[in-house]
């Protein structure tokens, strides 16, 4: 495994377990169980699995969102306590202020938060421009979420998670909403801001949540496969492919293994969450299922 | 296909059928009553063309037009009072349970209480000068204010709280540049309601206090009514009065309106 010099892993979840208390009904269930996990600086980590495997859970804990309910997650070796600008999230449904246009949007961190402390305002505003070019919202910065496609929204959201340069990305299913071109040039382009051709210490650790496995395995160097009831790592599979990727290396026979074998993870589940709506699934979901 | 089409949609109509359609029953109904007073032979009984003569009259000696921005004063200081104290409690109660838990029964026992129904109390501690219908108008506006500030503040989308606190945005920051601007179109409704029925409560209060006083007391558009009612029995004036506070507002809805489309571009 990819070690860095001094061999602390930058990530560190032991033995994490989420539980969730429903609010109504006051039924126990839970998430995740039993996920260890050690991510090394640099490394770029892909998560998949089927839905209700506790995906979005898992990073919501690295982001100090939520409290495990057992384990530990350290991040550069101390616990993590809270969220904070050093992991940066793109959530799932962007979460872009409406009130806000993308120029503003993209400096909401740098203007408000953390990652603003000690520059000028001439410095965020560059900053700012850099990723609004970066991501190529040239001649949109005026305009409100409300009017823009679900790509430039996911276009803004990257390019604020970004500019608040956070050392820990953490992606939810960022490109989920784009269209099969614009998802292919954007995660070339995601590697390249990643850092994939620069010197690997230089490289950002990024947590990239998807349920494309094709994505996960032209973007990772390890693919993290989850599965349901109760949510847990199935399978951790290291990516042995070249860097940097182009969209050649989906010619790759290697590409094809790596995905044929990660869908041989899930495909059960997959299918039984497509035509097993009626045959709930085993008992270990719920206390009070396991009380019976 | 088009043939659908024609028959779903509603015929195109002229500028001038549109005006005729708009304007008909109102002016029928106008023309009837100006029948209806010439026959009733009484000089008092109000018609159209007195009334237009007593607005003119009201106009040009100027205390129609001193009684109206009295009265808009009164609401105006009214409303700023309850904005301030409405809209500071409604994030409060809005954003920390306990002290929401806390208020919320006081303010549930309140606010039943209809405006005019403080009115005696508000007049035998403040008096029947402008406290008094100062007191009654803030009552009224503070409701609607605190109310839709509450439910804008506890209504905020809780992922771009959560957002702005993994950017390191302190908890103060996300109050005054996520949860108040998220909140803002809740608390803007507010206004519009508050300023509303604060319109509608000065009336009343200045017809109250003015009753109280004798006719003399403080003035404004409310207590210029009651004159005309309990001394002077000018109908004419009366409706004069009913036709200025229906406009007054409708303006207040109006400049409301358009101050929502201002402060608000990103919800057109």
């Amino acid at each position: 495994m990819m070690n860095n010099a001094n061999g602390k892993p930058k990530l560190r979840l032991q033995d994490v377990s989420k539980e969730f208390i429903a609010p109504r009904t006051g039924q126990l269930t839970t998430a995740v169980t039993g996920v260890n996990l050690e991510i090394q600086n640099g490394e770029f980590i892909c998560v998949v699995g089927p839905s209700g495997c506790g995906k979005s859970t898992v990073l919501n804990l690295i982001a100090g969102l939520d409290n495990p309910t057992t384990g530990r997650i350290e991040a550069n070796g101390a616990p993590i306590r809270g969220p904070g600008a050093d992991r940066g999230v793109m959530f799932q449904d962007y979460a872009l202020m409406p009130w806000q246009t993308v120029y503003d949007n993209i400096g909401f961190g740098l203007r408000y938060g953390t990652p603003g402390e000690g520059l000028s305002s001439n410095e965020r505003e560059q900053r700012v421009r850099h990723f609004i070019d970066l991501v190529g919202l040239n001649g949109s910065e005026k305009k409100y979420p409300h009017q823009l496609s679900g790509g430039m929204r996911q276009r803004v959201a990257l390019a604020r998670l970004l500019a608040n340069g956070p050392d820990i990305l953490l992606m939810d299913e960022p490109l989920g909403a784009l269209d099969a071109q614009t998802r292919l040039i954007l995660q070339v382009e995601l590697l390249r801001i990643w850092g994939e051709t620069g010197d690997r210490e230089q490289r950002k650790t990024a947590i990239f949540i998807t349920h494309d496995i094709e994505e996960a395995v032209f973007l990772g160097d390890r693919v993290v496969v989850m599965s349901t009831h109760p949510g847990r790592v199935k399978a951790v599979i290291d990516i042995d492919l070249p860097r940097p990727r182009t969209e050649h290396i989906r010619a790759n026979p290697r590409f094809g293994q790596l995905a044929e074998r990660i869908w041989g993870l899930i495909r059960d589940e997959a299918y039984r969450a497509i035509d097993g709506k009626g045959g709930v699934q085993p008992a270990a979901t719920t206390t009070t299922e396991m009380a019976h | 296909m088009s043939s659908i089409v024609t028959s779903i949609a509603p015929p195109r109509l002229s500028r001038r059928a549109w005006l005729i359609q708009m304007t008909l029953v109102p002016l029928v109904l106008i023309g009837i009553w100006e029948v209806w007073a010439v026959l009733a032979n009484d000089p008092r009984a109000p018609a159209p063309t007195r009334v237009i003569e007593s607005f003119i009259d009201l106009v040009a000696h100027g205390g129609l037009i001193l009684a109206t921005l009295q009265s808009l004063g009164r609401v105006v200081s009214g409303f700023a009072i309850a904005l301030v104290v409405g809209v500071f409690l409604g994030i409060l109660m809005g954003s920390v349970r306990w002290v929401r838990n806390l208020l919320d029964p006081i303010v549930e026992s309140f606010r039943p209480i209809a405006p005019m129904a403080i009115l005696p109390i508000a007049i035998l501690w403040f008096g029947t000068g402008t406290p008094a219908a100062l007191s009654i108008v803030a009552y009224a506006a503070f409701f609607p204010l605190l109310l839709n500030t509450v439910h804008g503040v506890s209504q905020v989308d809780r992922k771009l709280v959560l957002a702005a606190s993994t950017m390191g945005v302190s908890r103060w920051r996300i109050l005054t540049n996520v949860v108040l601007p998220a909140s803002l179109p809740s608390v803007l409704l507010g206004s519009r309601l508050a300023m509303g029925v604060a319109w509608t409560a000065i009336i009343a209060a200045e017809l109250g206090v003015g009753a109280k006083s004798g006719g003399g007391g403080s003035g404004g558009i409310g207590a210029m009514m009651f004159v005309f009612y309990a001394y002077n029995i000018d109908l004419n004036a009366i409706v004069v009065c009913m036709i200025v506070v229906g406009v007054v507002a409708l303006l207040i809805d109006r400049l409301f309106r358009f101050a929502e489309r201002r402060l608000m571009p990103w919800r057109s």
